[in-house]
């Protein structure tokens, strides 16, 4: 088996054909080209804290945005229906409104065939009422 | 009598701070210094002998553009050489992605070459062969180990770990290329 000694002379030769044959010259004109093409720009403390800032504020926005899209917003979404429904109570509208209402009330049941002599609820019995019912369904 | 004045050659970090402010020709002096340096330890981890010039070049380039970042926590030529590293793997992946054979599965040719027939022996063929497959870290500390002649302080500061744990690759890198060796 070959010994430390050996194995790092081996080592020592390695490259030696390479670093030989490299033109340092032209290696020297080559790197000062390439340094002249973009030259270093070195970053002042104020440059790096104000790219820190904005890298945060980007962050802090996208996320900000993010979440407003993902998450729905609970009371007024939800509760977008509900409210509709409100406005319309049979409490907000006007007299007028409150006739037409009845008015169209008084036409449903009267379009369900149910057979009364009184078109008052109260004096349905049950099979009236679920035909009732059905007609307001739809 | 006169004593005859002998101007001693400035030293890597003079030249660093001399490049960093705007003197070209300290570039130039650091690429003199170390590029053979550089082209020997860029062949022995596995770079093509085609692609060693445009390594060693992308190397300084590279270290040069960063050098604000080198802080003398070890020799600049060490420092070069861990770029060097880093632009080889940079260059192993490039290769592997245009489906060059991947740098660490490519044996160099030597058969193929009359010269380097000629120059490369069988033994160091086949290190440079087995060398290729040892893991990164391993080869990078045996070649700072072995063919710079580096400490292992040295070498643990430039690869951002201890003393320690680069004696124990190093001897892992011995211990694997003697058993491809005998």
């Amino acid at each position: 088996m070959i010994d430390d000694a050996k194995l790092e002379a081996l080592a020592k030769r390695l490259g030696t054909t390479a670093a030989e044959r490299l033109d340092v010259e032209k290696t020297t004109r080559e790197v000062l080209a390439g340094l002249r093409e973009a030259p270093p720009r070195r970053r002042t403390w104020i440059e790096v804290h104000a790219l820190r800032i904005a890298a945060a504020l980007v962050l802090l926005l996208g996320g900000s945005f993010v979440v407003t899209r993902l998450i729905p917003r609970g009371g007024t979404e939800i509760g977008s229906h509900p409210a509709h429904l409100v406005a319309d109570d049979l409490s907000d509208l006007t007299a007028d409104e409150l006739r037409a209402v009845l008015d169209q009330f008084d036409e449903m049941v009267d379009s369900t065939g149910v057979v009364s002599d009184s078109s008052d609820l109260r004096e349905l019995d049950a099979q009236e009422l679920r035909a009732v019912l059905r007609s307001l369904e739809g | 009598m006169a004593q005859p004045h002998v101007i001693a050659a400035p030293s890597d970090a003079a030249l660093i701070a001399a490049w960093q402010s705007g003197d070209e020709q300290a570039a130039a002096e650091l690429v003199g210094r170390h590029a053979r340096a550089l082209a020997r330890y860029l062949s022995g981890a596995g770079a093509p002998d085609a692609e060693v010039d445009d390594l060693v070049q992308e190397t300084f380039i590279r270290a040069f553009r960063s050098v604000d970042r080198f802080r003398g926590q070890c020799q600049f030529r060490t420092w070069l050489l861990t770029i060097g590293g880093n632009v080889l793997k940079d260059y192993g992946r490039r290769a592997a992605r245009r489906k060059v054979v991947p740098l660490d599965e490519s044996v160099r040719d030597v058969a193929g070459d009359p010269h380097e027939q000629t120059v490369a022996s069988e033994a160091e063929a086949r290190l440079a062969a087995g060398l290729k497959v040892l893991p990164r870290l391993q080869r990078e500390v045996f070649l700072l180990r072995a063919q710079q002649g580096l400490e292992y302080q040295e070498i643990a500061v430039a690869l951002a770990t201890t003393a320690g744990a680069a004696r124990v690759h190093y001897h892992h890198a011995v211990r694997r290329l003697k058993e491809m060796l005998k």
